[in-house]
């Protein structure tokens, strides 16, 4: 077996592992699976960003975390997405909170749960909302949400939070 | 760029993919009971409409597609061999 095929088992076995567990705390625990997903995804996102270079721009804080996800070999390729009937990439709420739409394509949750037919928007889902709460708090100081609007085959869009 | 085709024999008018779609790029032309293409250029590629088509009468083009690292290597090679 050459070093992809054996990465590419490694992962495999990583992915069944984690499918599993979202399928048997989901039943059991219920609601409160996403709640402990979102928090361990919420420390593990404010690890990885502690080092990361502080900002309060939004643009440069995603760019930090793509950054981050690379430098920690995790497959979350995200995109910035402006639709038309938006006026502008980011926007500004009257709080003084920033919007911003993302697209997620390459993800492994979405694999993992597709791996066993599991249903998407859930408890693993709710991971990634906790890394990414948690590395934008560490870079940018504020809170953060991601919301999942369309969890797709190929992509899904989520829009991005940040409070004041 | 991204392509998106209706294929017009095939589309039963069903909506499905009108309301799936996340971003409106789909629209339903009540004329010819028919869904059509609204606004390409907001098109995420999810392809939920595509898998949601009961008639398979979507296709895109110029996308990225994940990658699949969720098909099991050993079953892949069982079904070469039998195929």
């Amino acid at each position: 077996m050459n070093d992809l095929e054996q990465s590419r088992q490694t992962l495999q076995e990583t992915m069944n592992f984690m499918a599993a567990l979202a399928a048997g705390i989901e039943p059991v625990i219920g609601r409160g699976a996403c709640s402990m997903a979102y928090s361990a995804g919420r420390t593990l996102g404010a690890q990885f960003a502690r080092h990361s270079q502080r900002t309060n721009d939004l643009e440069t804080a995603l760019a930090e975390v793509r950054n981050v996800l690379t430098e920690n070999d995790c497959l979350w390729q995200f995109e910035a997405f402006h639709p038309s009937t938006r006026p502008s990439l980011i926007t500004k709420g009257e709080d003084g909170s920033e919007e911003i739409l993302l697209v997620f394509r390459d993800c492994m949750i979405r694999q993992s749960l597709f791996r066993y037919g599991h249903a998407q928007k859930g408890s693993l889902c709710y991971m990634m909302y906790g890394f990414f709460a948690g590395a934008l708090e560490a870079i940018m100081g504020r809170r953060a949400e991601l919301a999942i609007i369309h969890a797709g085959e190929n992509a899904c869009l989520k829009c991005l939070k940040v409070h004041a | 760029m991204l392509e998106i085709k209706i294929h017009d024999e095939s589309c039963r008018g069903c909506e499905l993919c009108v309301d799936v779609c996340p971003t409106d790029v789909l629209a339903f032309d009540k004329v010819a009971h028919k869904a059509t293409i609204q606004n390409v250029g907001d098109c995420i590629a999810c392809l939920s409409c595509a898998f949601i088509c009961p008639s398979g009468a979507i296709t895109h083009s110029n996308i990225h597609h994940v990658k699949n690292f969720y098909r099991d290597l050993d079953f892949c090679r069982r079904v070469e061999r039998f195929l």
